[in-house]
C-alpha cells in the first residue's frame, strides 16, 4: 500500500502535548507524520508549507492550541488566517487543499490528536503522492 | 585601455528593458564611449551564427533580459553564457521569470488551445497550432520549441549579477554599469539593488499595520498620504526590493512586486501570504468565527497572480500542478 | 527569622503560592497528601468563562512548580506538628512511604502495564479503574509512581519489570522537621458527598452522577474519551438536567451558597452542547449567581446562542425509571405548577465543603474555623489565619479559580512580608563551568539513543537507529542508554562531551516538553551552552503509538532522529542578557486598593510611590459607613492610612495625575502632573471605579430617589421613612451595563439590615433579579428574610416603574414569582445601579494595556493571571479590574504585591533565550511585526527606521517573525534555517 508522508509541525503548548498524552494513553496510530516543535502555531508560514511539499511532504498537518487557549494568547488566530490563504492559494497551485490540515487539539485531547493523524493519513492515501508541476 | 565589449540579448520580453537601456539618456554617451555593443538583436544585424564564432568569453558583460520561454531562449542563454565574461540578468523577466512566468499557472496545450483555438477573435478553422517541425516543398522548416515552464535565467545557465526590475530603473542601470566600468562590482551572485525592502524608500506614512479589509486599486482612491497597505491595497513593498524610488507609489500605485524579494526570502508569495494574512483582521480577531474568517481571507481574489506576480517560476513550487 | 515558606496544599492555589515566593527569593515547602500536586483543577476538563482547557493552562504551572530549584515538593506527607512563632516556624512532616523510589523512577509507566490488580480511579471520580501501582493522570508532577498498598498483593511483577529498580515494597513512613519562617494554607475544598441526600438517589441510580464526574466524563482524556456517554448503557444522553445548590444554601446540608455551581453547570451544559447539538440541557436552579468578570455574558450566551433553559425551581426529589433508567423529575414552578419531565441524565450540582482535613489542619496549627468548618477570616484581613500564617483558595471559603489565585498570590505577598529580611538567604544557585566557545568549532555531534527500559527498546530496534545516526553528517559519537535520564547516564552524556570534544547533544528519548531542562543542565555541566541541544521525541510519539509496527516505528525514529541531527548542525549558543531593575514601585489609584498595594510592597521593603487624583485617599472606601460582619471601614481607613504615611519606603503624591509612563518591566520612567518624574521597575494600576448614577426610576429628579451609597450615607446619619423600596440591578445586567456588578445585592441586604437594626418598623422591599449573595453571604440574605425585608423578584422584562403622583412616590411592579401586580407608596427607593469603570483609555494607552469591553482592564488570562497584564512589570488590583468587595479587593492588592515582588526583588532581570530578533540590515519598517506581539514587545526605533525587539517583554512565540515580510524578523532556536533543515532532512535520501 502507498505510505503519505507527513510533517507535522505541533506547537509545544497544546497539540505536542496532545502527541504526548496519545503516547501515554498508548493510543494507536499510523506512523506516517513526523513532528516539528515549535512553540506555537503561529510560528509556521506558509514558506514552510511549502517548502515540506517541494521536500517530499504528502501532507502537512499544523496543530495549536483551541482557539482562546494560545499559550501566547492570540498567536492561534494568526495561524488560522494563515491557513486559510494558504489553502485557496495551494488550490490555484492544482494542489488538493486536503493535504493542508489545521487542527486544534488541547493537551487533554490525545485521542483526538491520535484520530487527525489517522484520517489524514487516510485520505492522502486515496489522494496518492502528491504531484508537483515538473520544471521541464 | 580597451573598449568593453557589450551584448545585449531579449528572450521572453516585452521589450521594455531594451527602451530601458535608453532611458539613461545622455549617459548613453558614455557607455558608447567605454564600450562596443558587439551583440543586439533590436538595434543590430548581427546573427546568431556571428555570436556563434565568437571566442569563447569575447563578450566582457552580457546583458540578458526577457525569461526562458522556448528552447531558443534557453539555446541562446547557453551560448551567452559561454560567450559573455560576466552575464547579467536584466529585469525582473531574466531574473524571476516576471510577468510571462504567470504562464506558469498553465502549460503549453492550454495556451496553444486559448491562443490559437478558444478566443473568439481567432479564426482558425483547420485548427492549427504551431509545430516544431514541418516538412514544406523546400525543406523541413524548424521553430523552437515552446516549454510548458517557464524559467528564470538562472535556472538554465549560470548567472553573475542580478539587475531586477520591470524594468530596471535608469539609477540601478546606472550605477551598474559604473561599477562595471570602474570595477567595483560586488562578489558575484549578487543582486545589484538594496537589500531592504521598498518600505525603506517609500514616501507614505505608516500609523499602524492592522488592516480591517482588503480593497483592489479600482475600489479606492488612495489619500496618498498613509501605507497602502494600511488603506487595505495590496502593496508588495514589504518584501520587494527597494531601489525603483517607490515610482509607483508616488503615482499613487501600490507596488506589484518588480523587484523580487528581499535576500532572506526565498518565496516571495508565501511570505507575503503569511505578512498579510497575519495583520489581516488582526483588531478583533478572537472574535472572529470561522465563517468570518473565511469571508475576510475571500477578499483576495487571487492571491497567487498577486503575491507571484513576478516570481512564480522562482517560487518553491515554481508552477500550477496541471491535471493529467 | 528563615527565609523560606511552607506551603499546605498543591492545588493551583499552593502552586500560584509557592511559584510566586520561589521567584521572589524564598525557599518554600510545597507539602501535600496526595502523591502528586495539581489538585481539583487537574480534572477539570474546562474552564468558565473562557472555555479554556484546564489541563492547558495548568501544565506549565505544574511543570514550573516541579521544576524550580527553590520549591520543594513533599508529597504524600501529612503534617503531624507545628512549633515555634512567626519568622521562625518548625514543622514536623510525616512523609508517607510511596513504595517506589522517587530518585530512580522515570515514570515510564511500564510498571503499571503489568501490574494484575486494579483498584477504583479516584482522579477520573471512580468512573474507571486505575492499576494497584498508579499515577493519577500523564501530567502528574511529580512524575513518580505509587504503590496502593491496600491493593497490592505483593506479586513481584512490578519489581522485576522496573528497569530502573525504582520499587521498594520495603518502604516506611518517615518523618522530617522543617524550618520555615512562615506558612499558607492552601488546602483546598473537598466536595458535597450527595449520597446523604436520598432523595436523589446518587448511587442508586446509575444516570445521576456529580458534576465532578460529569467534567471527567467530558474530559477527552477522561473515562469515556471525551464522549458525552451515560454511564447505565453507554448511550448518549439527549436530555440532561443540572441540579443546581445539592449540598450548598441548605438547611438540612450546608446554608452557606458555594459560589461557583451555577457558572460551572453552565459550563459543563455548554460543553456537553458542543458534544452534541441536540441536547436539550436544562438547569433547574432558585437564583442564577453569575456574578463574576465576564460571567454573566456566559450566562446570556449560554441561553441565547446555545440553547440551554434555566428552570427557576428547587427539585426536591428524583426518580428512576427501572427499565429505561431514565430520571424523572417532579418539581414545582415559581407559580406553584407541578410539572414532571423526564431526563436521560442528572448532573447534581455539589456544593464546596471544608476539605476532610480542616479540623485537624486548625488544631496543629492552631488556626480558627467558622461556623462551616472554612478557614475563619476577617474582612479587612482575609488572608491571615494568624500571626505567621495566612491562607488562600477555597479553605477560606468557596471561590472560583481567579479568586483563588489572587489569593494565593496575597498569601505569598503576607507570608514574605514577615521575614522580608531573609529574602535570598536560603535559595540555591547552581554553579556551572565556564562555557566552551564553539563558534569557530566544525559541528561535532554526539547522539544518544534512549531505551527507557523496554518501553522504546522494546519496539523501536534502538542498535540499529544508533547505527543509522552514526552515518549522518557531522555525527562523532553515538550510544545507548537504558535510561537516558537516570543520574548515571548524565555523567555517561558528560563524559562522552569532554572525551569526544562533542559541541552538539541530540538525545532521542521520550518528550522534551519534561526532560529537555535536565539534558540542558547536564551538558551545560560538562561545558556546553545549552541550546547546543536537540530532543526528539521517540517514546511518547514513536514507540508508544506505533507498538504493532515495530519496524515503521524504527524507520520512524530514524527521520526523527536525521532531523533532529540536521537542525543540531546549525544550532547556535544562546544567552539570557539581563537588564537592571529599579528595585521599586508606582501605585495609580490611593483607594483601598492601592493603598493596600502600596502598604504590601513597602513592607517588603521597596520603595514606593501612590499617585492618587483627589487630594485624600481611601477611593470609595470613604463612601463605605458599614460592612455586613460589623466592622468600621473608616477606623480602618484611618489606621491604613496612618501606616502608609509613617511608613518611611512610601511616597504619597494625592492631588497628582500620571501625564506619561515611559519603558518597560523593570525600568518605567512615569511623568507626574506635579512635574516630578519617577523611576520605577513594576506599576499597579488600582484607578478603582465608582457608583453608576442612574438616568432611570427619577433619579436626580426627586430627591427621595437614591442610589445606595447615598443611602449608606444617610443610614449613618439617620433616615426616617415609613416605606423604602430597594431595586436591585438597575442599569446592571441589562443594554446599559452588560455585566453583574456583583457587589449590589449584598450592598442591599446590609443596608436593608442596618435600616431594620436602625428602625425595625421600617417596611422594607428588596425588587432583585437573581439575589446574589453568594458564599457566606449567604447567611445575610437569611438574616434579612427572617427580619422581616420582604424580597420581590422581578423580570427584566417587567421591570418596576416608578411614577410621581401629587407629592408621594408610587412604584408599580410585577412580582415575577407569584405572577401578580402589585404598587407600592415608598419614601425613600433606593437603586443598587452598581459599580462603572472610569474612563480608563487614557491610562490604558500610556501603560499600552488593553479594556474589556465594559471599559475595565483586561488581565493576562482571565483564570491563572488575575492580576497581571500581558504587558510584563504592570498589574492591577480592584475595581480597575471588576467590581468586587472589600475583601477581595485587599486579596487582590496583595496578589499584585507579590507578582510585582517576583520583579523588583531582582536587581536584574534576565531575559528569555529563545526570543525574537532583527537584522538591522534587512528590517525596512514596514511594521507589519508589531501588531502581532501580544506583548508589545515590538517598537519602531523612528531615527533607524527599524524595528526592535525589546527583549525583556519578548516571550518567543514567533508570531511576528513567520509575519515578518522581508525575513528580517528570526526566532532564536526556531530560525527559518533551522526549520528548513529539518523540512529537508524529512525525506531520507
Ligand atoms: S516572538 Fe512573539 S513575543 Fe516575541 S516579539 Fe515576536 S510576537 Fe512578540
Ligand atoms: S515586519 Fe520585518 S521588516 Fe517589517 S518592520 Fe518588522 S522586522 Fe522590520
Ligand atoms: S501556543 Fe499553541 S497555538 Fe500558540
Amino acid at each position: 500500500m502507498y505510505e503519505p508522508k507527513i510533517i507535522g509541525f505541533l506547537c509545544n503548548w497544546c497539540s505536542y502535548a496532545a502527541a504526548d498524552l496519545a503516547g501515554t494513553s498508548r493510543i494507536q496510530y499510523p506512523s506516517n507524520m513526523r513532528a516539528i516543535r515549535v512553540m506555537c502555531s503561529s510560528r509556521i508560514d506558509p514558506e514552510h508549507v511549502l517548502r515540506a511539499f517541494v521536500n517530499g511532504a504528502d501532507g502537512v498537518l499544523i496543530a495549536g492550541c483551541h482557539p482562546g487557549d494560545c499559550h501566547y494568547i492570540s498567536g492561534n488566530y494568526k495561524t488560522e488566517r494563515k491557513y486559510v490563504l494558504m489553502r485557496k492559494m495551494l488550490e490555484q497551485f492544482g494542489i488538493d487543499p486536503r493535504r493542508l490540515r489545521l487542527e486544534w487539539c488541547s493537551s487533554a485531547e490525545g485521542g483526538k490528536f491520535a484520530q487527525v493523524v489517522t484520517e489524514m493519513t487516510e485520505e492522502l492515501r486515496t489522494l496518492g503522492p502528491i504531484q508537483l508541476g515538473a520544471g521541464d | 585601455m580597451d573598449k568593453l565589449k557589450f551584448a545585449f540579448y531579449w528572450a521572453a520580453s516585452c521589450g521594455g528593458c531594451e527602451i530601458a537601456v535608453l532611458d539613461i539618456d545622455e549617459k548613453i554617451l558614455d557607455v558608447v564611449e567605454k564600450a562596443d555593443i558587439v551583440f543586439w538583436p533590436v538595434a543590430l544585424d548581427i546573427k546568431y551564427k556571428d555570436v556563434e564564432a565568437f571566442q569563447d568569453k569575447y563578450i566582457d558583460v552580457c546583458f540578458f533580459n526577457g525569461a526562458i520561454r522556448t528552447s531558443e531562449h534557453e539555446e541562446m542563454a547557453h551560448l551567452l553564457r559561454a560567450k559573455s565574461k560576466t552575464l547579467v540578468a536584466f529585469g525582473a523577466c531574466a531574473c524571476f521569470g516576471g510577468i510571462p512566468g504567470l504562464a506558469n499557472v498553465s502549460d503549453r496545450d492550454e495556451i496553444f488551445n486559448l491562443v490559437y483555438k478558444e478566443l473568439p477573435s481567432v479564426s482558425n478553422p483547420d485548427e492549427t497550432t504551431p509545430q516544431e517541425t514541418y516538412s514544406a516543398p523546400e525543406g523541413e522548416l524548424t521553430l523552437p520549441q515552446f516549454f510548458d515552464t517557464v524559467k528564470a535565467l538562472h535556472q538554465v545557465c549560470d548567472v553573475d549579477y542580478f539587475l531586477p526590475g520591470c524594468p530596471p530603473t535608469p539609477e540601478l542601470i546606472e550605477q551598474a554599469l559604473t561599477a562595471i566600468f570602474e570595477g567595483t562590482l560586488p562578489p558575484k551572485g549578487s543582486t545589484l539593488a538594496p537589500e531592504k525592502a521598498l518600505c525603506e524608500e517609500c514616501p507614505l506614512e505608516i500609523q499602524e499595520k492592522k488592516i480591517p479589509f482588503i480593497k483592489r486599486p479600482y475600489q479606492v482612491i488612495p489619500d496618498g498620504k498613509r501605507c497602502l497597505l494600511e488603506q487595505g491595497i495590496v502593496c508588495m513593498g514589504i518584501n520587494t526590493r527597494a531601489g525603483c524610488g517607490a515610482r509607483c507609489i508616488k503615482a499613487n500605485m501600490p507596488c506589484r512586486g518588480c523587484m523580487g524579494p528581499t535576500p532572506e526570502v526565498t518565496d516571495q508569495g508565501a511570505k507575503l501570504v503569511s505578512a498579510i494574512a497575519s495583520i489581516l483582521g488582526v483588531e478583533g480577531e478572537e472574535r472572529m468565527t470561522e465563517k468570518e474568517v473565511e469571508a475576510l481571507i475571500d477578499q483576495i481574489k487571487d492571491p497567487l497572480g498577486t503575491f507571484y506576480r513576478y516570481t512564480l517560476p522562482i517560487s518553491l513550487l515554481r508552477r500550477k500542478v496541471m491535471k493529467k | 527569622m528563615v527565609g523560606s515558606v511552607m506551603v499546605v496544599g498543591g492545588g493551583i492555589a499552593g502552586m500560584q503560592a509557592s511559584l510566586d515566593l520561589a521567584d521572589s527569593g524564598f525557599r518554600v515547602y510545597l507539602v501535600d497528601k496526595a502523591p502528586t500536586i495539581g489538585g481539583v483543577m487537574a480534572q477539570l476538563d474546562k474552564t468558565f468563562p473562557t472555555l479554556d482547557c484546564s489541563m492547558c493552562i495548568m501544565a506549565p504551572k505544574l511543570v514550573a512548580t516541579g521544576r524550580h530549584h527553590n520549591i520543594h515538593l513533599l508529597t504524600n506527607a501529612d503534617i503531624i506538628n507545628v512549633e515555634g512563632n512567626p519568622g521562625n516556624f518548625t514543622v514536623t512532616v510525616k512523609m508517607n512511604p510511596r513504595f517506589v523510589n522517587a530518585e530512580k523512577c522515570t515514570g515510564c509507566g511500564l510498571c503499571a502495564q503489568y501490574c494484575p490488580v486494579e483498584a477504583v480511579n479516584e482522579y477520573d471520580e471512580r468512573l474507571t479503574l486505575r492499576r494497584g501501582i498508579y499515577v493519577d493522570y500523564p501530567q502528574a508532577v511529580p512524575l513518580v509512581y505509587a504503590i496502593d498498598r491496600e491493593k497490592c498483593i505483593g506479586c513481584g511483577l512490578c519489581e522485576n519489570i522496573c528497569q530502573a529498580e525504582a520499587i521498594e515494597y520495603d518502604q516506611t513512613p518517615s518523618e522530617e522537621k522543617v524550618n520555615v519562617g512562615a506558612i499558607i494554607l492552601a488546602a483546598g475544598f473537598d466536595e458535597f458527598e450527595p449520597d446523604t441526600k436520598k432523595e436523589y438517589g446518587y448511587g442508586r441510580f446509575k444516570n445521576v452522577v456529580t458534576a465532578t464526574e460529569f467534567e471527567r466524563i467530558l474530559s477527552a482524556s477522561g473515562p469515556f474519551a471525551g464522549h458525552v456517554v451515560r454511564p447505565s448503557d453507554g448511550e448518549i444522553p439527549k436530555r440532561i438536567a443540572f441540579l443546581q445548590c445539592v449540598g450548598s444554601r441548605d438547611e438540612k446540608s450546608n446554608k452557606y451558597c458555594s459560589a461557583v455551581c451555577c457558572m460551572y453547570a453552565t459550563k459543563e451544559a455548554i460543553i456537553a452542547k458542543e458534544h452534541n447539538p441536540d441536547l436539550e440541557a436544562t438547569i433547574f436552579f432558585m437564583d442564577m449567581r453569575t456574578y463574576g468578570k465576564g460571567f454573566e455574558q456566559f450566562y446570556q450566551r449560554a441561553q441565547s446562542e446555545y440553547g440551554l433553559s434555566y428552570i427557576r425551581s428547587r427539585v426536591p426529589c428524583i426518580e428512576e425509571n427501572p427499565e429505561t433508567q431514565n430520571l424523572l423529575l417532579t418539581y414545582e414552578t415559581e407559580d406553584g405548577t407541578i410539572t414532571k419531565a423526564e431526563f436521560d441524565m442528572v448532573v447534581l450540582s455539589v456544593g464546596l465543603e471544608p476539605p476532610k482535613s480542616s479540623q485537624e489542619l486548625s488544631t496543629v496549627f492552631g488556626v480558627p474555623l467558622n461556623d462551616y468548618g472554612f478557614l475563619d477570616w476577617k474582612i479587612f484581613e482575609p488572608l491571615k489565619a494568624k500571626e505567621g500564617i495566612y491562607a488562600c483558595g477555597a479553605f477560606s471559603g468557596p471561590k472560583d479559580i481567579p479568586d483563588t489565585v489572587a489569593q494565593a498570590s496575597g498569601a505569598a505577598a503576607m507570608a514574605s512580608g514577615v521575614i522580608s529580611g531573609e529574602r535570598g538567604t536560603l535559595v540555591e544557585e547552581k554553579v556551572y563551568p565556564q562555557e566552551i566557545d564553539v563558534a569557530e568549532q566544525q559541528p561535532r555531534i554526539g547522539v544518544f539513543v534512549c531505551w527507557c527500559g523496554i518501553n522504546i527498546g522494546g519496539i523501536v530496534n534502538v542498535p540499529e537507529v544508533m547505527e543509522y545516526a552514526s552515518t549522518l553528517p557531522n555525527v562523532v559519537f553515538v550510544d545507548q542508554n537504558l535510561y537516558t535520564c537516570s543520574q548515571d547516564t548524565q555523567e555517561k552524556i558528560k563524559q562522552a562531551v569532554e572525551e569526544h570534544n562533542l559541541n552538539r547533544v541530540v538525545v532521542a528519548s521520550c518528550t522534551p516538553r519534561t526532560h529537555e531542562p535536565l539534558f540542558q543542565s547536564t551538558i551545560r555541566e560538562a561545558g556546553l551552552n545549552p541550546y547546543l541541544f536537540e530532543m526528539t521525541n521517540i517514546r511518547d510519539q514513536c514507540s508508544w503509538v506505533h507498538m504493532h509496527t515495530p519496524e515503521e516505528a524504527t524507520e520512524k525514529a530514524k527521520d526523527l532522529v536525521r532531523m533532529a541531527v540536521a537542525k543540531s548542525n546549525l544550532l547556535e549558543p544562546l544567552k539570557s542578557s539581563s537588564v537592571e531593575v529599579t528595585q521599586s514601585g508606582l501605585v495609580i489609584g490611593g483607594g483601598i486598593a492601592g493603598m493596600t498595594a502600596a502598604l504590601g510592597l513597602a513592607q517588603q521593603g521597596f520603595t514606593v510611590h501612590l499617585v492618587e487624583k483627589e487630594d485624600h485617599l481611601g477611593g470609595l472606601l470613604r463612601s463605605i459607613r458599614f460592612t455586613m460582619s460589623g466592622e468600621d471601614p473608616q477606623e480602618y481607613l484611618a489606621t491604613l492610612e496612618q501606616s502608609l504615611r509613617d511608613h518611611p519606603n512610601v511616597h504619597i503624591h494625592t492631588g497628582t495625575t500620571v501625564e506619561r509612563i515611559d519603558g518597560y518591566v523593570g525600568n518605567f520612567t512615569t511623568a507626574l502632573s506635579s512635574g516630578e518624574e519617577i523611576r520605577h521597575g513594576i506599576c499597579v494600576v488600582a484607578v478603582g471605579g465608582q457608583e453608576h448614577k442612574p438616568a432611570s426610576y427619577l433619579y436626580g429628579k426627586d430627591e427621595r430617589v437614591v442610589t445606595q451609597l447615598e443611602f449608606e450615607d444617610m443610614l449613618s446619619k439617620g433616615v426616617k421613612a415609613k416605606t423604602v423600596v430597594m431595586i436591585n440591578c438597575v442599569e446592571s445586567r441589562d443594554d446599559t451595563k452588560e455585566y453583574c456588578s456583583r457587589v449590589c445585592c449584598s450592598e442591599a441586604v446590609k443596608n436593608a439590615l442596618k435600616l431594620k437594626e436602625k428602625n425595625p418598623d421600617t417596611n422594607v422591599y428588596i425588587l432583585y433579579r437573581d439575589m446574589r449573595t453568594y458564599a457566606f453571604r449567604e447567611q445575610y440574605y437569611d438574616r434579612a428574610r427572617e427580619n422581616g425585608i420582604v424580597f420581590m423578584r422581578y423580570d427584566p422584562e417587567t421591570k418596576p416603574r416608578l411614577e410621581k403622583k401629587g407629592e408621594s412616590l408610587v412604584l408599580y411592579a410585577h412580582d415575577a414569582a407569584l405572577d401578580l401586580d402589585f404598587e407600592l407608596h415608598p419614601d425613600l427607593v433606593v437603586l443598587s445601579t452598581g459599580v462603572s469603570p472610569y474612563d480608563n483609555s487614557a491610562l490604558s494607552q500610556m501603560l499600552k494595556v488593553p479594556l474589556d469591553r465594559d471599559g475595565f482592564f483586561l488581565e493576562a488570562h482571565m483564570k491563572l493571571r488575575p492580576v497581571d497584564f500581558a504587558t510584563d512589570g504592570v498589574f492591577m488590583a480592584g475595581l480597575a479590574h471588576s467590581p468586587k468587595f472589600i475583601d477581595e479587593t485587599i486579596s487582590q492588592a496583595y496578589g499584585a504585591v507579590a507578582r510585582a515582588c517576583t520583579i523588583i526583588s531582582k536587581e536584574r532581570i534576565e531575559t528569555e533565550p529563545i526570543i525574537a530578533e532583527v537584522d538591522e540590515e534587512l528590517c525596512c519598517g514596514c511594521q507589519v511585526c508589531i501588531p502581532m506581539c501580544p506583548y508589545n514587545a515590538r517598537e519602531l526605533d523612528e531615527e533607524e527606521n527599524i524595528v526592535k525587539v525589546n527583549e525583556v517583554l519578548c516571550k518567543g512565540c514567533g508570531s511576528c517573525v513567520a509575519a515578518c515580510p522581508s525575513g528580517a524578523a528570526q526566532q532564536r532556536h526556531f530560525r527559518d534555517n533551522q526549520l528548513s533543515s529539518m523540512i529537508e532532512a524529512f525525506v531520507r535520501r
